[in-house]
């Protein structure tokens, strides 16, 4: 049988993606052995992305040319890609200020005047430059979806990706709920499950890693913090943390 | 003739980095360490967001050291504001701290060097040629995963090591299911270091200057710093000792410490007199002369002295939790003022600052991280160097292989140290 050809890099990133591949300590031997992982630069030493690939799995936002050279390289040469995580999906952590603070101010704050002569730019997702065939959310992604996409590939074919928000898992798990009980600021109605209410179920609120799910009530979630005594300037910081972009609807 | 060596990317390492070694005819002259993933410009994100954000949003500096990371900002933090912790939240983030050690040790140890020792390409190779070492060392990896997923309740960025305490305490089964599957692994991890205690392929590199915390019954947010060469200084006052300076090309700032290069990490705690569980502590005697006052070709066999130390300090730490029992709530109310807190921790990969200042409704005014990777790039950019010359006349593959090697005996986090600040 033909083993699937593989790459897998990073953009952008804490690594954090990638890292969840090597944590499938009880599957790794057997991936290695279904699949050939040609490009993989953090786990072996390949320079450069080499012939045509099944399917890149990429995490990771884009933030310096030589992000956008290495993700239209990948592009290029490969059947699927595959946008890995919350940074590659929807900017992530490093986009959180994009809509409110000016990229070379930042710069300054960090690096003085001296700043080094190295290119970037506001980190952005994918889908703001390529077409993307497939995506896994969070931060970091749940194992179990990485597998399933792994063993879809197998197949032939692609999994399915729930389109629920993270209060169908939460509510089935009969967690306390933390936002109607406790009055805590829980982003979870417009969060993508997925995660089985990893957060909650831990008494901790959803921070909202997965990003948006579809359709999400956004405006129904702005007021139900609202009448928590939420103010909006937090309630729009905090639904940045990932994901730079929401539409506030008919809510100003 | 002048000619340039570079090497891009670096592999088999976290992050996006190169270096290039400049030739004067067969005489290397300098070396460009260029760390560059792209700046995510970590301080200048945190300034403005309230108390209880900044751990979870400064964790995702790194993947690999999140946990850590996540400790360390909330120990910060909670020193701001004068919080104690109980006991029970001491413990457990002591034993998630030991998770990430055992995790991230075996990592690199099994799945990033092991290659290099093995004559393998990467990680695939290793499956196919030396497949029961390779999973000897997942199962050790695991087991430091499923202590960091018990406690912290997610695998990576861990949730519920909150300001205040712990969203939820770890129970009892849980405990003694990870105490089973550590015992279990135990004496895979006490003879680890056969693999890794042999003799390198390139030449002697320069003593490296030591510098670490300074053992304490805390491990976490300890007081003092020390280094060979006898400083030692307060965490609180460390930016009168440690200077960065920005590269021109390159993303990390460099860091010296009283004017030396230090080298952190696992050979730096073990020469500095790292506090040791019994049985590690006879297993170091055994190897010490293998590892005391060496160069940092012997890191790797200092990282698997400490995994084993990792595993058998879990044993202690889940027993003394067994036998704490229940101690009431296990998070405390927060109040916040106006002050700045600073905590320091052992990294896997070596000494981590977290500083952050709060105004009086506890919005981040000012935050500061100094990584274990960016105080041992000035190191590892000497040793380069020194490494290109002893090996002066040598092939150019032969060259490239001992400085890719060299690079990943220091186990560098690029993401960590690509951020910085002074503000």
């Amino acid at each position: 049988m033909n083993r699937p050809r593989l790459a897998i890099a990073g953009l952008t990133a804490c690594s954090g993606c990638q890292l969840t591949l090597l944590n499938c300590e009880e599957e790794l031997p057997l991936i290695a052995e279904k699949f050939e992982i040609h490009y993989f630069p953090m786990a072996e030493s390949v320079s450069e992305p080499e012939g045509v690939y099944d399917a890149a799995i990429v995490e990771g936002a884009v933030s310096t040319p030589e992000d956008h050279a290495l993700l239209f390289k990948l592009r290029n040469a490969s059947h699927l890609l595959v946008a890995y995580g919350t940074c590659a999906l929807f900017g992530g952590v490093a986009a959180m200020n994009n809509r409110c603070a000016e990229r070379p101010e930042m710069l300054g704050t960090v690096y003085g005047d001296s700043a080094p002569l190295i290119e970037s730019f506001p980190p952005a997702p994918f889908k703001n430059f390529i077409s993307v065939d497939f995506a896994i959310t969070g931060c970091p992604p749940e194992k179990p979806e990485l597998l399933a996409l792994l063993g879809g590939l197998l197949a032939g074919t692609l999994p399915p990706t729930p389109c629920y928000p993270v209060c169908t898992e939460c509510r089935s798990r009969e967690n306390l709920c933390l936002l109607l009980e406790k009055g805590q600021f829980c982003l979870g109605p417009i969060i993508q499950g997925g995660c089985n209410a990893r957060c909650p179920a831990t008494g901790i609120v959803c921070e909202g890693c997965r990003g948006p799910v579809r359709e999400a009530n956004v405006a129904q979630e702005l007021e139900l913090l609202l009448e928590r005594h939420f103010g909006r300037e937090e309630i729009e910081r905090r639904m940045s943390r990932f994901t730079p972009e929401w539409n506030y609807g008919q809510r100003r | 003739m002048g000619s340039v060596v570079e090497i891009k990317p670096l592999t088999r390492v976290e992050g996006h980095g190169s270096l290039k070694l400049f030739f004067d005819g067969r005489q290397a002259e300098r070396v460009e360490l260029c760390l560059t993933d792209s700046p995510r410009l970590f301080e200048a994100l945190l300034v403005g967001k309230r108390y209880r954000e900044v751990p979870d949003i400064v964790c995702r500096i790194c993947s690999l050291c999140s946990t850590i990371h996540k400790v360390t900002a909330v120990a910060a933090v909670e020193r701001a504001f004068g919080i104690e912790v109980t006991g029970e939240t001491r413990l457990s983030r002591e034993l998630i701290t030991c998770g990430g050690m055992l995790q991230d040790h075996a990592l690199h140890l099994y799945c990033l060097l092991l290659p290099d020792l093995m004559g393998q390409r990467g990680v695939t190779g290793l499956a196919s040629e030396a497949p029961e070492i390779l999973q000897s060392g997942l199962r050790i990896k695991r087991v430091g995963n499923l202590i960091q997923e018990t406690v912290g309740g997610r695998l990576i960025h861990p949730v519920n090591i909150t300001v205040g305490g712990l969203g939820q305490r770890v129970g009892r089964d849980a405990l003694l299911r990870l105490k089973e599957e550590l015992l279990a692994i135990i004496p895979e991890c006490r003879q680890c270091y056969r693999l890794f205690r042999r003799s390198f392929p390139f030449p002697q590199l320069p003593r490296p200057e030591f510098l670490a915390l300074e053992p304490s019954p805390t491990p976490i947010a300890g007081e003092l710093l020390h280094m060979s060469n006898g400083t030692v200084f307060a965490i609180e006052s460390y930016r009168e000792h440690v200077v960065e300076t920005v590269l021109p090309y390159s993303y990390a700032k460099h860091a010296r410490v009283n004017g030396a290069e230090p080298t952190v990490g696992a050979l730096s705690r073990l020469n500095l007199g790292a506090a040791l569980a019994a049985e590690p502590r006879t297993l170091f005697a055994k190897v010490r002369d293998d590892l005391v006052g060496h160069d940092i070709r012997a890191n790797s066999l200092a990282q698997a002295v400490e995994l084993y130390q990792a595993a058998e300090r879990s044993l202690q730490v889940i027993d003394a939790l067994l036998e704490l029992g229940r101690e009431g709530e296990c998070c405390r109310k927060i109040t916040p003022s106006a002050g700045r807190g600073c905590a320091a921790s052992e990294a896997p990969r070596g000494v981590l600052i977290h500083s952050y200042s709060f105004d009086e409704e506890g919005y981040c005014t000012e935050a500061d991280v100094i990584t274990p990777t960016s105080l041992n790039q000035g190191a590892l950019a000497r040793d380069l160097l020194a490494l290109a010359r002893a090996m002066e006349g040598a092939d150019e593959a032969e060259m490239r292989k001992a400085l890719e090697h060299l690079v990943r005996c220091y186990d560098p986090c690029i993401s960590c140290s690509v951020h910085l600040l002074q503000l």
